[in-house]
């Protein structure tokens, strides 16, 4: 017993209406796969309908981002090496509290695209203020720490042109930025920084 | 070198600070920022109107999405003349736009778990009364049609969440979501298209009625796993 009677025969799709659906769906199967699956998700694109249709662009961040998810997990067990010059300098630096000036100013430009790290390397405890502008366009961040399997991220945003804040270190290492360029158009950052920290470090 | 000196706390000194003007970037430079691979990663790197790629997104989260499609399969098992289809097809599509659209507009926090427990007991709900068994059981056969729209209301809510997870910029948010939906709706005819044909098919054949039983039962036991997982998640998370 069912909710619903047996379907009439007569009332069915005939088999050649069956076989002829299959065909189309089958077609159709193969013209997403080449000419949407593969641009949005391998950022290849051999018909060039995922330009077109701007999914191209998805999957090329996609590739790009699991490239660096990838050079990531690797450079993790190279954490060990960086945190111990960490401990050295960290011997001869200690915590210095915001003073009304800024102590560096870090201009750099980045074309669509591209990215950079910058980090003030700091001890536990330390304090660092921050105001940056963008000009240009607008510019993507992740604001953030690791060390020694622990983790932090202060903020992230995207489409910024401008921002401030401060944070309190929870443990020593490089804290900062990762920059990217998302905008279509070379975007300069002007980046000034005082607080606790020892060095600056342009990239890892 | 520079020595600066701090009232509240006790300051040594510290070293010199490189001054950067200009930094050379390299491409192969290995970062180590927390990488969000995949969808998420790539709508957290967007902002701004992209119809076309959020109508992809929509239409892949419906097709990889096997509850929706066990559900929609439940649905239109017995389902075989196009202007029924087309209904029920209809109120779940209606169902689940309105909570999906309300709940990424003002942020449900609903708990995944929780919502996808429900959506597991869709697929039972479904199963069970293609079987018949609301009738055995009740007396009388509850409403196909209220039960389509109020479980696709459920389903809406769990896709909400699925799209808040996936922190879509302000910018841009009301065109990229209506896009997404747009998406969703193509995946489910696409997704659809395809199960009316096997559905066709299977019931051409004289077997169909008794393994429809079996079918159905398959359908309960997958559901009871859905709801299963779902539920020792949430009880795993508290």
């Amino acid at each position: 017993m069912y909710n619903a009677p047996k379907p009439n025969l007569e009332d069915l799709p005939t088999k050649a209406q069956l076989r002829r659906s299959s065909v189309i769906a089958g077609i159709g199967a193969a013209f997403i796969s080449v000419a949407v699956y593969m641009p949005a998700e391998l950022g290849e694109d051999p018909t060039g309908v995922g330009s077109l249709l701007g999914l191209t662009e998805m999957g090329e961040i996609k590739q790009q981002l699991k490239a660096e998810a990838e050079a990531d997990a690797e450079l993790h067990g190279k954490d060990q090496s960086s945190l111990l010059m960490n401990d050295i300098l960290g011997l001869f630096v200690s915590t210095a509290h915001a003073q009304e000036a800024w102590q560096d100013t870090i201009t750099f430009t980045l074309e669509p695209g591209e990215y950079t790290e910058i980090k003030a390397t700091m001890e536990e405890g330390a304090m660092l203020f921050y105001e940056w502008t963008s000009e240009g366009g607008r510019i993507n961040f992740d604001l953030h720490a690791h060390a020694e399997g622990q983790d932090v991220t202060y903020e992230k945003g995207r489409g910024q042109t401008e921002g401030e804040g401060n944070f309190e270190t929870p443990f020593a290492g490089d804290h900062g930025w990762f920059w990217r360029n998302r905008d279509d158009k070379a975007v300069t950052v002007t980046l000034q920084l005082r607080g606790g920290y020892s060095t600056i470090v342009p990239e890892q | 070198m520079k020595t600066l000196c701090d009232g509240v706390r006790r300051i040594p000194m510290r070293f010199a600070l490189y001054l950067l003007s200009v930094l050379f970037l390299t491409t192969n430079a290995a970062f180590a920022h927390d990488v969000t691979p995949g969808d998420a990663g790539y709508i957290q790197e967007i902002w701004g109107v992209h119809i076309i790629p959020f109508i992809y997104l929509g239409a892949k989260h419906m097709i990889t999405g096997y509850d929706h499609i066990l559900f929609l399969l439940g649905v239109v098992f017995f389902l075989y003349h196009m202007k029924d289809v087309a209904i029920y097809v209809s109120l779940f599509a209606i169902g689940h736009s309105i909570t999906m659209l309300l709940g990424v507009w003002f942020g449900w926090g609903i708990n995944a778990y929780i919502i996808d427990a429900i959506i597991g007991l869709s697929v039972i709900y479904k199963a069970v009364d293609n079987l018949g068994l609301f009738q055995k059981w009740l007396g009388f056969q509850p409403s196909t049609k209220w039960a389509t729209l109020i479980f696709g209301l459920f389903h809406g809510t769990g896709l909400a969440t699925k799209i808040l997870e996936y922190e879509i910029a302000e910018d841009g948010l009301l065109a990229n979501l209506l896009a997404f939906n747009v998406g969703v709706e193509v995946g489910q005819l696409l997704a659809l298209f395809f199960i009316l044909i096997v559905m066709g098919y299977w019931r051409r054949s004289p077997n169909f009625m008794q393994q429809a039983t079996y079918a159905n039962w398959i359908m309960v036991g997958l559901g009871v796993m859905l709801t299963y997982v779902q539920v020792a998640g949430y009880l795993a998370g508290t």
